[in-house]
C-alpha cells in the first residue's frame, strides 16, 4: 500500500505546517513516510508543491510523487489546484480545493486575469475522480478570527479519504500546533463534519 | 521537538534535521556555519537546541570563517562540524584543502548541500563531489533521512579514526525530503579542549608538503578498505544487467524497479570518495550491461569505465549517453533510460504533460516575490525614481535578488556573494555609465567589505553602493549576522554598524529609513550629485520578522486601504510598486478595474500610502 498526498498553495501560508501534520499522523499510525518540503526561495510567495507519501516501506522510496500518481490533492489556494494537475489523473485523484483566492502579482503585471472558480473547476475536472470546493478560510475567519486555521478545516474534511486513524490525527495536531491546540482541534472537527 | 525525541523512537524528520540529530548523537561540541539553502535547516535545528543539549553553536560571518572555527576546535580535541551550500564550499575551500593535508585530532565533518535544478541557488549546478577529489578527502552521500543521520555518525567515526576531515554531501532532495527515521542515543557533548603545540604538524611548508600529501594517499587507501564495503549496498537481482547509483537517485531507482516489475542487480554507493574499487570490480565482473544513475557529472561513470578495462572490457556502460548531465532527476526523467536499457515499454509522460499545459494556458505564474511590506521593494522603487531605467544595477545574493523580476528588473547581473561590488568596479574602470551596486547586510559582512576596501583603494570612479540592511539574513530563515545584535545562541551582543564600517573604509555615507520614500529619495539625490566612493545604508527591518515579533506579542498593526472615491485608477501601486497585498479586481473581464488592498495580506509598511499620486491610500478605518 502507498498513499500520495500533494499539498499545494502559496509559500509562507501554512502549506508546510499542514503537510507536517499529515506526515506526523501517518507516522503515528506506523506507516513508512517519505516526502518533499522545499524551503528557502520557493517559500517567498511562490507556488509551493509539498509531497507527503506513506505506506509500506517496500512500495515507496522516492520522496516525490510521480506524474498522475497523487491519491489526494489539497489545494489551499484555487489557482494552485490547476498547477497540481500534473500530479493528478481522472481514475485516481481526489481534489479538495479551498476557495480562498490569493491573486498572484503577475495577474496584474502580465494582464492575465484571475479565473473564476467555475473556470478553475472546469480545468481541474479532467484530472479529478472527485472534486470538492469550499471556502475554509472564511469559515475560519468567522469562527476563530484567524484565516490560517482554514488549513486545518481542509485537513479535517480531507481526513475521510486518508487511511489514518482519528487518534493519530489528534496526536499530530497537538504536536504540530502548540500555540493553538484547542482551536486547531475544533477546526479539524468542523472539517470532519462537513 | 521530534529531533530531541528519545532513542529508539521513530519520527519523521527532514533530511537536514536528521543530520542535526546525527551530529548530537555523535557528541558534536562545536558547530559553526554561515546559512545557505539547501543546507540551512542543519544550523537552524542546532541553534534551537544548542543550549538544551549543551553544544557551542555559532553563526559565523562566512563559510570560510565557520570552517576555520570548526577546524580550530577539532585541533583542540573537540568534535566539530560545519554545514554549507555548494557555493559556500567555494568560499571555504581555501582553508579546507590545506586542513585536509594536515588533518585533525577530534572528528571534523563538513556537510555540504548541492542544489541541482537550482531550487534555491542562482549560480551554477556545481557538483561538489569534485571537491572531494581535489581536496583528497572522504565523502559520504546519504540517500534519505535515515542515512543522513547514520552517515553523519559514520563521518565523525572516520574523521577521528583517520585524523582527516570528512565531507557529508547531500542534494536538495536529500536535505529537503522527509522520511521516517529511527533515532539513536544522544551523546553528551564535550565542549572543552586544549591545543597542544606540535611544530610541523599544522602547516604544509616544504618539505612537509609532499610528506603530508603522501600520507593522505595512505589514509584514503585504508578508508576505502575499511569502509568501502560497509557503505556500499548491493541488492541482488536476476540476469546480467546492473545499476550503480548514489544519493537520492537510489530512491528513484528502487521505485522505478518496483513500477516496471524488473529485477536488476543494484549497487548503491554510500561513499563516493574514495570509490570502493574492489566492490565495484566484483559487481561488474559478470555483468553484460550496467546503467549508472548519478545526478550531474559522470564521476562514478568515469571510474567504472576505467575499472572495466581490467576486469570486464566487453561491459556495455550506460550513463550520460541516456541520462541528462544537468538538472535533478526524478522518476519521470529516469524512466525513458530504463525503457531503453531494459527493453521495456515505459509510460509516455509527454501526453499528460501536454494536457496539463493546455489547462495551464493563460494562468498567471506565481514566481517568488518580495513579501508585502518588504523594505527592499521600497528601496528599489526609490532608486528607480532617482536613477531611472538606464543606470546599470549590480545585483547580489539575498532576498533582493527578487528585484530581477517585473516590475523592477533591477539586477542586471547576479554572480556570487559580494560580486556586485567587484564587477561594478570593473565596469566603472572602463565606462562612464552610471552604476548602482546593491548588497545586503549579511552579504556585506560575508564578502562585501573587501570589495568596498578595493573601491576605496583603487578609487576614482566608484559606483554608488546601496546596502539593503534589513537587520538579518532573511532569505535563509532569519539568521543573525554581526550587525544583528544577537548571536546564533540568542545571546545579545553589540552590533557592528555598517555605516561605521563604511566610513572607516573611507566612504561618504548616508543612512535612510527604507520605509520612508522622502528620506530615501533625498539621500539618493545627495549621493547622486557627488563623486567617489558613496554608500547608502537603506535600513528597515525585514517585515516578515517584524510581523512575527508582533504576532508573538499579540500586537495588531495598522493596515491600509484605498479610498475608492479618491482612487484615479492610475495603477501606480500595482504596476510599478507591485505589492502582493494590492490587487486589481474586475467583476467582469472588460470592466474597469477597482484597486483594493487585501487586509489579510497587508503588513502595514505604509509605503503604498507614500507613493500614491492622488493620496487615495489611508490607514484602514475601523468598521
Amino acid at each position: 500500500m502507498r498513499y500520495n498526498v500533494l499539498c499545494i498553495g502559496v509559500g509562507g501560508e501554512g502549506v508546510l505546517t499542514a503537510a507536517t501534520m499529515i506526515a506526523r499522523a501517518a507516522n503515528y499510525d506506523g506507516y513508512y513516510v517519505r516526502g518533499v518540503q522545499l524551503h528557502g526561495l520557493a517559500q517567498r510567495g511562490g507556488s509551493i508543491p509539498t509531497f507527503v507519501r506513506f505506506g509500506d516501506k517496500g512500495e515507496l522510496s522516492s520522496p516525490g510523487i510521480m506524474q498522475g500518481d497523487a491519491n489526494l490533492v489539497l489545494a489551499f489556494e484555487p489557482l494552485e489546484a490547476v498547477r497540481a494537475t500534473y500530479y493528478a489523473r481522472k481514475e485516481k485523484t481526489i481534489f479538495v480545493i479551498n476557495d480562498f483566492p490569493h491573486m498572484p502579482v503577475y495577474a496584474n503585471l502580465l494582464n492575465l486575469p484571475y479565473p473564476k472558480i467555475d473556470e478553475i473547476k472546469k480545468r481541474v475536472k479532467p484530472f479529478a475522480k472527485q472534486l470538492f470546493v469550499f471556502d475554509a478560510h472564511s469559515i475560519a475567519k468567522e469562527r476563530f478570527g484567524e484565516v490560517v486555521l482554514g488549513n486545518t478545516i481542509v485537513l479535517g474534511f480531507a481526513s475521510r479519504f486518508m487511511p489514518i486513524k482519528r487518534k493519530s490525527w489528534v496526536k499530530a495536531i497537538k504536536a504540530s500546533s502548540p500555540r493553538m491546540i484547542k482551536e486547531n482541534l475544533e477546526a479539524f472537527r468542523i472539517g470532519e463534519n462537513m | 521537538m521530534d529531533v530531541l525525541e528519545k532513542a529508539g523512537r521513530k519520527v519523521v524528520l527532514l533530511g537536514n534535521e536528521a543530520i542535526a540529530r546525527g551530529a548530537i548523537e555523535s557528541g558534536v561540541g562545536v558547530f559553526a556555519a554561515y546559512p545557505g539553502t539547501p543546507s540551512s535547516e542543519v544550523p537552524i535545528t542546532l541553534s534551537r537546541i544548542a543550549k538544551k543539549v549543551g553544544i557551542k553553536f555559532e553563526y559565523s560571518s562566512n563559510e570560510k570563517v565557520a570552517f576555520e572555527t570548526a577546524a580550530g576546535a577539532a585541533w583542540s580535541g573537540v568534535r566539530a562540524m560545519t554545514a554549507m551550500k555548494h557555493f559556500g564550499l567555494n568560499v571555504a575551500s581555501d582553508s579546507v584543502l590545506p586542513v585536509a593535508y594536515v588533518g585533525v585530532k577530534a572528528g571534523l565533518v563538513i556537510m555540504v548541500a548541492d542544489d541541482p535544478q537550482g531550487w534555491s541557488s542562482a549560480q551554477s549546478e556545481q557538483d561538489t563531489r569534485y571537491y572531494a577529489r581535489m581536496a583528497r578527502m572522504p565523502m559520504l552521500e546519504p540517500s534519505n533521512p535515515q542515512e543522513a543521520l547514520d552517515f553523519t555518525k559514520i563521518a565523525f567515526e572516520i574523521s577521528e579514526a583517520f585524523e582527516i576531515p570528512v565531507f557529508l554531501r547531500t542534494t536538495t532532495k536529500v536535505s529537503h525530503s522527509i522520511g521516517t527515521v529511527r533515532l539513536g542515543k544522544i551523546e553528551k557533548p564535550k565542549t572543552r579542549g586544549r591545543f597542544v603545540k606540535d611544530l610541523g604538524r599544522y602547516y604544509n611548508i616544504r618539505p612537509n608538503l609532499q610528506e603530508m600529501h603522501k600520507r593522505i594517499d595512505k589514509k584514503l587507501m585504508k578508508i576505502e578498505k575499511r569502509y568501502g564495503r560497509r557503505l556500499t549496498k548491493v541488492l541482488k537481482g536476476k540476469g546480467r544487467v546492473g545499476i550503480i547509483t548514489n544519493g537520492v537517485s537510489f530512491e528513484y531507482v528502487k521505485e522505478i524497479v518496483h513500477e516496471l516489475k524488473i529485477n536488476p542487480h543494484i549497487m548503491k554507493l554510500g561513499m563516493t570518495h574514495p570509490l570502493p574499487k574492489k566492490e565495484i570490480e566484483s559487481f561488474i565482473r559478470d555483468k553484460k550491461v550496467v546503467l549508472i544513475v548519478e545526478e550531474l557529472e559522470p564521476i562514478i561513470e568515469n571510474f567504472v569505465v576505467r575499472v572495466a578495462k581490467d576486469v570486464n572490457p566487453k561491459l556495455v556502460i550506460h550513463g550520460k549517453d541516456v541520462l541528462p548531465r544537468y538538472g535533478e532527476y526524478n522518476v519521470e526523467v529516469l524512466m525513458p533510460a530504463f525503457g531503453k536499457v531494459f527493453g521495456k515499454k515505459v509510460p509516455d509522460f509527454r501526453k499528460h504533460r501536454k494536457d496539463v499545459e493546455k489547462v495551464l494556458r493563460g494562468l498567471a505564474p506565481r514566481k517568488p516575490v518580495m513579501c508585502p511590506g518588504c523594505p527592499h521593494r521600497s528601496t528599489f522603487y526609490a532608486v528607480k525614481k532617482v536613477f531611472g531605467d538606464k543606470a546599470i544595477y549590480a545585483g547580489d545574493i539575498g532576498c533582493y535578488v527578487l528585484g530581477i523580476f517585473e516590475p523592477f528588473e533591477m539586477q542586471d547581473f547576479v554572480i556570487s556573494m559580494g560580486a556586485s561590488l567587484g564587477i561594478s568596479h570593473g565596469i566603472k574602470k572602463v565606462s562612464n555609465q552610471e552604476v548602482v551596486a546593491f548588497v545586503g547586510d549579511s552579504t556585506f559582512f560575508h564578502a562585501g567589505m573587501p570589495g568596498i576596501a578595493n573601491l576605496r583603494f583603487n578609487d576614482g570612479n566608484a559606483p554608488l553602493v546601496i546596502v539593503m540592511d534589513n537587520g538579518i539574513t532573511a532569505m535563509t530563515g532569519h539568521q543573525p549576522h554581526p550587525g544583528s545584535g544577537f548571536t546564533g545562541m540568542g545571546e545579545p551582543v553589540t552590533p557592528i554598524k555598517i555605516e561605521e564600517v563604511a566610513k572607516a573604509l573611507g566612504a561618504e555615507v548616508r543612512v535612510a529609513n527604507a520605509f520612508n520614500q522622502k528620506d530615501l529619495i533625498e539621500r539618493l539625490k545627495e549621493l547622486k550629485e557627488r563623486k567617489g566612493l558613496r554608500v547608502l545604508v537603506s535600513r528597515g527591518e525585514c517585515r516578515l520578522l517584524t510581523k512575527r515579533k508582533l504576532r508573538a506579542k499579540d500586537v495588531r498593526f495598522v493596515t491600509f486601504e484605498i479610498d475608492q472615491e479618491k482612487c484615479m485608477k492610475c495603477s501606480e501601486c500595482t504596476d510599478h510598486f507591485s505589492c502582493p497585498a494590492i490587487m486589481e479586481v474586475r467583476e467582469k473581464p472588460n470592466e474597469e478595474a477597482k484597486y483594493v488592498i487585501d487586509p489579510d495580506l497587508c503588513w502595514g509598511c505604509s509605503v503604498c500610502m507614500q507613493i500614491c499620486p492622488y493620496n487615495a491610500i489611508r490607514p484602514r478605518r475601523k468598521k
